[in-house]
C-alpha cells in the first residue's frame, strides 16, 4: 500500500464550481424526467395504437434508443442534428433531446408494461359505461398505469440522473466536467472524484429508498 | 447523401472498426465473466450470510448501482493506482471497472431470482441435511440461474452499451475507433451512424433473444 496523503481542503476551496455543476446536472436531471415521463406515455400509446404505421414509427423508435448506448446516442445528436437539420442549439439543449428522447424510450416500456397488467375488466367496464376513447385513457387507464409503473420510472429516474454525467464527453459544464476541470487544474483527483462519486451517490440513495417503499406499498395495496 | 460512396468510404476504415468492436467485445466478455461471479456471491451472501458480510454487500451494491459508470471508470483509473502507490494497467482497470458493475447489478437479478424460490427447497436442504457447500451449487443455483437469464440477459445488453464509455479514458474500443475516424476524416455522418448500427445490431439481437427464451422456455417450464 502506498501511503497517501488526503487533503479536503482542495474540495471547499472549490466548492462553487462544484455547486455550479450539481445545478446544471439536476436542471438536466428534472427537464428530462419530465420529458421522459409526458413523452414515454404518448410513445407508449402509439406502440398500443391500432394504426400501423404509427406502431412501427413507435416501436423503432424505441428499440433504437434501448439498443445503442447513450454516449453514441448524445455524440450522433451532436454531430449529426445540425448537419441534417442545419439547425445548431445550445449544447445545453442538444443534450436535453438525447437525453429527452433516451428515457423516453425507456419510460414507454415500463407504462406499457404496466397497462398490460390492468385487467381486461377495466376496458370491458369502459365499454359498458360508454367512455368515448379520450375520457377511457385519461381517467381510467392512464392513472393506475402511472401508479403501477411508478417503481419502474423512479429507477429509469436514478439511471437518468446517472446518464447525465455523459454530458460533460461534449464538455457541458455539470458536476462530472467540474470534477474532471478540478482534478486536472488542482493535481487532486482522489478527493475530487471520491467526492463527486459521493455526490452522486447520496442524490440516488433517498431515490431508490423511495422504490422501495413504493412496491411495497403497492403489492400490499394489491394484495 | 450518396449511399454507396458511403459505404466505400466505410469499407475502407473496416480494419479499425473491426479492432475497436474485437475490443469492446473483449471487454464485455471479460467483465461479464467476472460480473456474473461475483454477483451470484454477493446475491448469496446479501441473502444468508454473516450480518457484517451482508452490510459490506448491499452497500458494495449501492454504491456501484448509485453512481454513473463514468466516475466508477475515473476513479478505477486515477485513483486506485494512486492510492496503491503502483501502475494497474488500462486493461485491468477497465476490466475491473465494468466487472464490479456487472457485480451490482447482476446480484440483484440473482437476488430477485432467489427469492423466487420457495422456502420449501431450502427447507428440503435442512430436512437432507445438506451442507450449504452442496445446497448452493446444486439446488440453489440452477434453479436460480435458470430464473434469473432474462434479466441477466438484460443486464448483459446494458453492460455491453455501457462499455462505450471506456472510450472517454481512452480505450480503443469501437466507440473510440469511430470518434478518432469521425474527427480524422471530418466525415462523422456515416462513421458515427455506422458506430451506432454496429451496436444496435449486436444488442437488438441479445433483446430479441431474452423475449424469445421468456415466451418460449419459461412459460413452458410455468417458471
Amino acid at each position: 500500500m502506498g501511503r497517501y496523503t488526503w487533503d479536503f481542503s482542495v474540495i471547499t476551496a472549490n466548492w462553487d464550481p462544484l455547486m455550479a455543476g450539481l445545478a446544471v446536472t439536476l436542471q438536466l436531471t428534472a427537464i428530462c424526467a419530465v420529458i421522459g415521463l409526458i413523452g414515454g406515455f404518448l410513445v407508449c400509446q402509439m406502440v398500443m395504437s391500432r394504426i400501423a404505421p404509427l406502431r412501427w414509427v413507435a416501436i423503432g423508435f424505441i428499440e433504437l434508443f434501448r439498443c445503442t448506448p447513450a454516449l453514441v446516442q448524445i455524440i450522433w445528436i451532436f454531430y449529426c442534428v445540425p448537419y441534417f437539420f442545419g439547425v445548431f442549439f445550445d449544447p445545453f439543449y442538444m443534450a436535453i433531446l438525447a437525453l429527452g428522447m433516451n428515457i423516453t424510450a425507456f419510460n414507454a416500456e415500463a407504462y406499457r408494461a404496466a397497462i398490460q397488467s390492468i385487467p381486461a375488466s377495466h376496458y370491458d367496464a369502459c365499454t359498458a359505461l360508454g367512455l368515448s376513447p379520450l375520457k377511457k385513457t385519461l381517467f381510467v387507464i392512464l392513472p393506475q398505469a402511472v401508479l403501477m409503473a411508478i417503481p419502474v420510472l423512479l429507477t429509469n429516474t436514478i439511471g437518468l440522473l446517472q446518464q447525465t454525467s455523459l454530458v460533460a464527453i461534449v464538455a457541458i459544464a455539470d458536476l462530472m466536467y467540474e470534477g474532471k476541470t478540478l482534478a486536472t487544474q488542482t493535481y487532486r483527483p482522489i478527493e475530487i472524484y471520491t467526492t463527486v462519486a459521493f455526490i452522486y451517490f447520496a442524490l440516488s440513495v433517498p431515490l431508490s429508498q423511495a422504490v422501495g417503499l413504493f412496491e411495497r406499498r403497492l403489492r400490499s395495496r394489491l394484495a | 447523401m450518396n449511399i454507396s460512396a458511403a459505404l466505400d468510404f466505410l469499407w475502407d476504415y473496416r480494419l479499425a472498426l473491426s479492432i475497436g468492436l474485437g475490443n469492446t467485445l473483449y471487454f464485455t466478455a471479460f467483465g461479464l465473466a467476472f460480473g456474473l461471479a461475483i454477483g451470484f456471491l454477493v446475491s448469496v451472501v446479501r441473502q444468508a450470510g454473516h450480518p457484517v458480510l451482508k452490510v459490506i454487500a448491499t452497500t458494495y451494491v449501492e454504491i456501484f448501482r448509485g453512481t454513473p459508470v463514468l466516475i466508477q471508470l475515473f476513479w478505477f483509473f486515477f485513483c486506485l493506482p494512486a492510492l496503491l502507490g503502483m501502475e494497474l494497467g488500462n486493461v485491468f482497470s477497465t476490466v475491473l471497472t465494468l466487472s464490479l458493475y456487472m457485480g451490482a447489478i447482476s446480484s440483484e437479478s440473482f437476488r430477485a431470482a432467489l427469492k423466487s424460490i420457495g422456502t420449501e427447497q431450502r427447507d428440503a436442504c435442512i430436512a437432507l441435511g445438506l451442507p450449504a457447500r452442496v445446497s448452493v451449487p446444486y439446488v440453489m443455483l440452477p434453479q436460480t440461474v435458470l430464473r434469473a437469464v432474462p434479466t441477466l440477459l438484460s443486464n448483459c445488453v446494458t453492460l455491453f452499451k455501457e462499455s462505450a464509455l471506456v472510450s472517454a479514458v481512452g480505450m480503443a474500443d469501437l466507440m473510440y475507433q469511430g470518434q478518432m475516424i469521425a474527427d480524422a476524416t471530418a466525415r462523422p455522418i456515416e462513421i458515427l451512424t455506422a458506430t451506432a448500427l454496429i451496436y444496435f445490431i449486436i444488442a437488438f439481437s441479445v433483446t430479441r433473444i431474452v423475449s424469445f427464451y421468456e415466451r418460449g422456455y419459461l412459460a413452458r417450464m410455468r417458471l
